[in-house]
């Protein structure tokens, strides 16, 4: 302001006049904001919205924060998966699409409409396949038992008798404190932020609760499958006033979702 | 010492305070305008008396201790509680219906989001004494007004009604673990667990269908949600819950805000006290309600001889984030409050009668006490955003602050000079 002296007074207002509209019809215009997981869930999720219909980003490798959709109806941002429910519940991003056993660790205050056919795994505990981990008067076939999935709603089947404070390494310290503690376990959880099978091969844990897939990483590090704590898979999570407030939109995607899902 | 303070808390100061501050008295005004009287309930009361009334989640985010004879307190995590107290225990035999309006804080528990610490501000409405949906109308209408006042334009209302739901849940005569399934599902607006509840519990064809149809009872289309609730009643409990529910949107409709209205009979999270209509307002950038309320016609009777009531708090803090993030789209900021006028009375005693009979017109001045000289003042005028420097010399000479940020010598002070804010509350005073 202070050099504007030489010009035209009028000119930065009508700068800024001119360019504050513009910004307004943007957002106006991509009215939605769909926040989907980085990483593993990623490539499903944008060929699930591409079948379902949905206008996606052209360019997801673009290191802008927020993706235009091509049709510019809506704005997709890459989060880290964790971060999904909570851009949701805050308003953040309108609508979001992560792994169920996400939603259920964040426990966050968000709708979650629809399960979406893809990203199926379990979180599962395990522990090392060689070891007397096998509790006395307990099936010693672990494959037995992880195929039959004892969700924490259901009753907790065949008692667990590990010693009186297993060490879980866990990237899912909610869940796995829950899992325990139902069934009268204290359970000293390690919080990690990733390779937790190298707990039990480090010592740093009995046992692990992680997400499995095909069980792979399991064997090829010595580890078992013990119970599946949940059966997950990807969920649409919305938030709660951008349901009510655009709820045409929201409606919409869900339809369109849903002819994908039965 | 040191200059930590408990997580939870903020000190709010400057522009942040005065918005906050005014936003409180201009809703606090709204209330009196609809002849809501003020009350002022204690800080903590006894334990008993505030978490009989919550659930379990409110209970645990109470702030409790001990007093000095060991009788359990707590912090009151909102208002409604106890001016139902008063109303029950102390102000029964007076005329109802009975009107109350109050702001301030509240505490509780629970991890700050959303603008909100764990100490943050209500503003709120309790008509007691009134069973109509006349009633019930009035504060819905209120709560539009409230939001209006507070500058939200895109606000919904979504309402529900919890005597359909608990009807209904009585009519399916469910076990403990089934209530829970199927209220998971209608919390989550799931509908894989809505399905999982259907498959797993056996119900009758009727019933089934009710549960079914749940999920279409949300929209803003009342009348057909009403009538489509209405093919799928159980027992008297649900059917008097529509009828209420036709009532109330009938007594508003002289309103004119059925606009903002959601219907949403699956909307079934609350404070656990409400019994019949329920209600949360949101807008769009704000991802939790801010403001909500209901009908609660069995809370005064636990304190005195029964009062059915209704009300409605909103939350200041999300208020004001709401208004930001709505300011930020509409371009529409609003301009910074000038500062008050620093005077300079340079020892003289007539400068300070001059400056006593300028603030009695209602101009915001503050006074030099450190015997500055003129650059100093300057100095501190600009640092601390202060336009208007009033310097004494038989009469204050006015120095203003012009566009490029220097001091400009205006001459003899004319009150009509002071800018803004100061000149509008001279204005305001002497109409």
């Amino acid at each position: 302001m202070t050099s504007a002296v030489a010009v035209p007074s009028r000119a930065p207002a009508e700068t800024i006049e001119q360019s504050r509209p513009a910004a307004a019809s943007d957002r106006n215009q991509q009215s939605l904001l769909f926040a989907l997981p980085k990483g593993r869930l990623a490539q499903d999720s944008l060929s699930f919205l591409e079948q379902a219909g949905l206008s996606i980003p052209t360019d997801t490798e673009s290191r802008k924060l927020i993706l235009p959709a091509a049709d510019g109806s809506t704005g997709f941002v890459m989060a880290k998966p964790r971060d999904v429910p909570t851009y949701v519940e805050h308003g953040a991003a309108d609508l979001g699409i992560c792994g169920l056993d996400v939603v259920r660790e964040t426990d966050r205050a968000v709708y979650e409409p629809l399960l979406l056919p893809f990203g199926h795994c379990r979180l599962s505990v395990a522990g090392p396949a060689d070891e007397a981990a096998v509790p006395p008067g307990e099936s010693g076939d672990f494959a037995d038992l992880a195929v039959k999935p004892a969700t924490y709603s259901s009753s907790p089947g065949t008692p667990l008798r590990y010693m009186s404070q297993p060490r879980i390494a866990t990237e899912y310290p909610h869940l796995s404190r829950r899992f325990f503690a139902e069934r009268g376990v204290n359970a000293e959880i390690i919080a990690l932020g990733g390779s937790v099978e190298l707990g039990p091969i480090l010592g740093l844990a009995d046992l692990i609760v992680d997400v499995v897939q095909t069980g792979t990483t399991l064997r090829m590090n010595g580890l078992v499958e013990i119970r599946t704590i949940l059966e997950s898979q990807a969920v649409l999570v919305v938030n709660r006033a951008s349901y009510q407030l655009k709820a045409a939109e929201i409606n919409r995607i869900i339809e369109r979702m849903r002819l994908l899902t039965t | 010492m040191n200059g930590r303070v408990p997580f939870g808390v903020a000190d709010y100061f400057w522009d942040e305070a005065s918005k906050r501050q005014n936003l409180l008295d201009l809703l606090m005004e709204t209330f009196r305008g609809w002849g809501y009287g003020d009350v002022i309930p204690p800080m903590f009361e006894f334990d008993s008396t505030l978490s009989a009334q919550y659930d379990d989640r409110l209970r645990s985010g109470m702030y409790r201790f001990l007093d000095r004879d060991g009788s359990t307190l707590s912090l009151r995590p909102e208002f409604t509680t106890p001016v139902a107290r008063l109303v029950g225990a102390r102000l029964h035999d007076w005329p109802m219906p009975q009107r109350f309006c109050y702001g301030g804080s509240v505490f509780r528990y629970l991890e700050p989001q959303a603008g909100r610490q764990r100490e943050f501000w209500q503003v709120g409405g309790e008509l007691i004494g009134a069973p109509n949906p006349a009633a019930d109308a009035e504060i819905l209408a209120l709560t539009a007004t409230a939001l209006k006042v507070a500058g939200l334009t895109e606000f919904r209302q979504i309402v529900g009604h919890i005597r359909y739901y608990r009807s209904l849940l009585q009519a399916l005569d469910l076990n403990p673990q089934q209530t829970q399934q199927l209220q998971w599902a209608l919390e989550r607006k799931s509908e894989p667990l809505l399905d999982d509840f259907l498959r797993e519990t056996p119900l009758r064809t009727g019933q089934r269908q009710a549960v079914e149809t749940l999920p279409q009872l949300v929209g803003e289309n009342v009348d057909g949600i009403l009538s489509l609730a209405e093919r799928h009643i159980q027992n008297r409990g649900m059917h008097e819950a529509l009828q209420n529910l036709r009532g109330i949107v009938d007594a508003l409709l002289g309103y004119d805000i059925l606009d903002s209205f959601v219907i949403d009979l699956t909307e079934i999270r609350n404070l656990g006290y409400y019994t019949g209509v329920s209600f949360e307002a949101v807008t769009p950038g704000l991802g939790t309600a801010v403001a909500s309320g209901g009908r609660y016609d069995d809370l005064v009777g636990r304190f005195g001889p029964p009062q059915p009531a209704v009300g409605v708090a909103l939350g200041v803090d999300r208020l004001l984030v709401a208004q930001q993030r709505q300011d930020e789209t509409d371009s529409a900021a609003d301009p910074r409050r000038p500062q008050a006028a620093l005077a300079l009375p340079q020892g003289s005693q007539e400068a300070l009668a001059q400056v006593q009979s300028l603030r009695q017109a209602g101009l915001h001045i503050q006074v030099d006490v450190n015997g500055w000289p003129i650059d100093s003042a300057f100095a501190y005028a600009v640092e601390t955003g202060v336009c208007d420097v009033l310097l004494w010399e038989d009469g204050f000479q006015h120095h203003q602050r012009d566009d490029q940020g220097d001091f400009v010598l205006l001459g003899q002070l004319e009150e009509s000079r002071l800018p803004g804010w100061t000149a509008n509350c001279r204005e305001g005073l002497s109409k």
